[in-house]
């Protein structure tokens, strides 16, 4: 089968988009590499504090007449939005796998998952609708009325350069604010994209901005006092750390998402025939690089011909994975995103089998690469047994092709392990069992759950959820809680005498 | 060839449904007697494809196992898609109903393989093999006649 068509062409030039125009930024420039290949496909601005100043002075001037555009006016924007989405689905998907590494499949189910939280905030007029109270006494009413706050500022991660900013822009801008999207600097052509069709979707200039950087664009819309709140999705000490107390310091609301190390419960009565095709995807999806990955599968009971089974099982089936360039289209797993991410993936993989883990699939060498790429951002799929739930690569976030394997004997032992881990992103249990099943789902502290679903990843009209090291703060991204993040209630007491 | 990724499987039903068409537009010109039942077939390929391309788009997303859903041997289904110089009509409606025949086995069994993954994809391609099915009894209903 045919490599499919690069999309991006030579090297591209990104500009940040303030105001409704394609600006040059004053900032230095950085190469944005193919990890695929090694070839420079853009050059991207990091820029400067006058460029995020400027972008929040453009969304401030903006948003008084946005927010007076009517809901069903601006949802008309959104439509015409998705629309142009649709039309492009092919292009925005490639655009992300010459980017990113990833293979086809998974850049076309990031575009159609992009895509579903657009299609969900043109219902805008009705998720925004308040509430009332006829008499709360004698002649006075109540009414509250959802009333957007201004500019917010969307910090994208590198794992999915086009989905995650749009689990917050479209919900953002269908409430009447104005926003600034910063995408990562290693993938920030599927925003540039998005912008381009925001453009042509005829959204007003300064509504949605887009504002290409790094350190200095992120403490810029921190400590701007005209950015009412920040989403934010990347590493738990980023978001632990800088974006969650830095909101908190100048009163900014906040999401703030951050990394997981999940576990994959397996109960000895599950398919396995469902099974492992759902742990492929979830271990090794992604080239591992997303908060949804199993990192860690807890095998239930003592069943020595189940587990050896079970084992054999994902090892065969991982060592099958066809690596190479995502534009392949019989490509299941493409590179990381760069070299250094590898090497901290090895690191991790190192540390794993010093503090005793046994190796028994070696993604460092045990793979081969089709077609004729340098190995610099690939690896196999890694599989590691003998894992104890107090070392580096169960506690913390590899964020890698890596499986570790934990044996337990009771789903009581299963369930402990995975709350007393720091993270509790997703957490998923295999089994036959409806009474194993609700007990799991019942008991794990996790924020998104899995019943025989290897990334529970929510669809755009729930929450995408997360607790404790996963997740700071009250509201998540996607859905009716979008909607009341970017709203504020207020209330409303009327008497006519 | 085995094909495992939702993205080549598709790129596949694609292609059968494209040699698929030329067949029957081939067989169209070449029998009268069968010029428009065939020019339907063709067309309906096109819807087939279509439906296909539409069922992928719309359920495909980061989370199901797009790239683990199919174990598609691509040789059990290779079809003679030429029809040979001077083939009687008889034997053309024989290779129709081989062809037929190859491309019901290769939607069921994809559908089979991707039921729990895939969600609408293996609905469709069930209902293109049932489809096909209604095919392979007008061609030998075609073929009694004859």
């Amino acid at each position: 089968m045919a490599i499919l068509e690069e999309p991006v062409k030579g090297i591209v030039e990104v500009k940040n988009y303030i105001d409704g125009e394609w600006v040059d930024s004053q900032g230095e420039i950085q190469d944005v590499v193919n990890p695929i290949n090694g070839k420079v496909i853009a050059r991207v601005p990091i820029s400067t504090k006058e460029e995020i100043d400027a972008a929040v002075e453009a969304a401030k001037a903006a948003f008084p007449d946005w927010r007076r555009t009517p809901p069903v006016a601006r949802a008309r924007c959104l439509f015409r939005l998705k629309e142009l989405l649709e039309t492009n689905f092919e292009e925005l998907s490639r655009v992300q796998t010459q980017e990113h590494g990833k293979t086809i499949d998974e850049s076309r189910g990031e575009t159609r998952r992009g895509i579903e939280n657009v299609e969900v905030a043109c219902g805008i007029p009705t998720l925004m609708q308040g509430y009332n109270s006829e008499d709360i006494a004698s002649g006075i009413d109540e009414y509250l009325i959802p009333t957007p706050l201004g500019v917010f500022g969307i910090i994208g991660p590198f794992n999915f350069p086009f989905m995650i900013p749009l689990w917050s822009a479209p919900y953002a801008v269908a409430t009447g604010n104005c926003v600034i999207i910063k995408p990562s600097s290693e993938v920030p052509l599927s925003q540039m994209k998005i912008a381009e069709l925001v453009d042509e979707a005829g959204f007003p200039p300064g509504v949605w901005n887009v504002v290409n950087g790094g350190r200095t664009v992120v403490n810029g819309m921190l400590d701007h006092p005209d950015i009412e709140g920040i989403t934010f999705v990347g590493s738990t000490p980023t978001a632990k750390n800088v974006i969650y107390p830095r909101c908190g310091a100048t009163g900014k609301r906040v999401i703030a998402q951050g990394g997981a190390s999940n576990f994959m419960v397996i109960m000895p009565d599950c398919s396995l025939r469902a099974t492992i095709p759902a742990l492929m995807t979830s271990f090794f999806g992604n080239a591992g690089q997303r908060c949804l990955a199993g990192q860690n599968t807890v095998v239930v009971g003592d069943d020595d011909r189940f587990y050896s089974e079970f084992v054999k099982g994902v090892v065969d089936t991982a060592k099958r994975i066809v690596i190479g360039n995502g534009l392949d289209e019989e490509v299941q797993m493409g590179p990381v995103r760069d070299a250094d991410k590898k090497k901290k993936i090895l690191s991790y993989i190192s540390d794993g089998i010093k503090a005793g883990a046994k190796l028994i699939l070696d993604g460092r060498s045990d793979f081969k690469i089709k077609g004729d790429y340098p190995d610099t951002c690939f690896l196999g799929p890694t599989i590691m047994e003998k894992v104890e739930p107090r070392m580096k690569i169960v506690t913390e976030e590899i964020f890698g092709p890596t499986m570790g394997i934990i044996r337990v004997k009771t789903l009581d032992e299963a369930i402990e392990i995975c709350n007393a881990n720091p993270f509790h992103n997703a957490d998923a249990v295999f089994t036959s069992n409806g009474r194993t099943a609700r007990e799991f789902k019942y008991r794990v502290n996790s924020g998104n759950v899995g019943i025989n679903v290897g990334i529970v990843a929510p669809m755009a009209f729930f929450p995408f959820s997360g607790i404790r090291d996963s997740f700071f703060g009250i509201l998540h991204t996607q859905g009716k809680e979008a909607v009341r993040f970017f709203t504020e209630s207020k209330v409303v007491i009327e008497r006519w005498p | 060839m085995q094909l495992n990724t939702s993205a080549s499987v598709m790129s596949f039903a694609k292609q059968l449904e494209a040699d698929s068409s030329g067949f029957y537009q081939e067989m169209a010109q070449r029998y009268p007697e069968a010029a428009a039942l065939s020019l339907a077939f063709a067309r309906e390929n096109g819807k087939y494809a279509t439906m296909i391309e539409r069922a992928y788009y719309g359920v495909i997303t980061d989370a199901i196992e797009g790239c683990f859903a199919f174990t598609v041997e691509t040789d059990k289904y290779v079809i003679e898609k030429q029809l040979a110089k001077g083939l009687g009509y008889a034997d053309a409606l024989n290779q129709a109903v081989n062809m037929e025949q190859k491309l019901i086995s290769f939607y069921t069994d994809a559908a089979e393989q991707s039921k729990a993954f895939m969600a609408d994809v293996p609905r469709t391609f069930l209902i293109v093999a049932k489809k096909r099915k209604d095919r392979e009894d007008k061609l030998r209903a075609l073929l009694k006649e004859k």
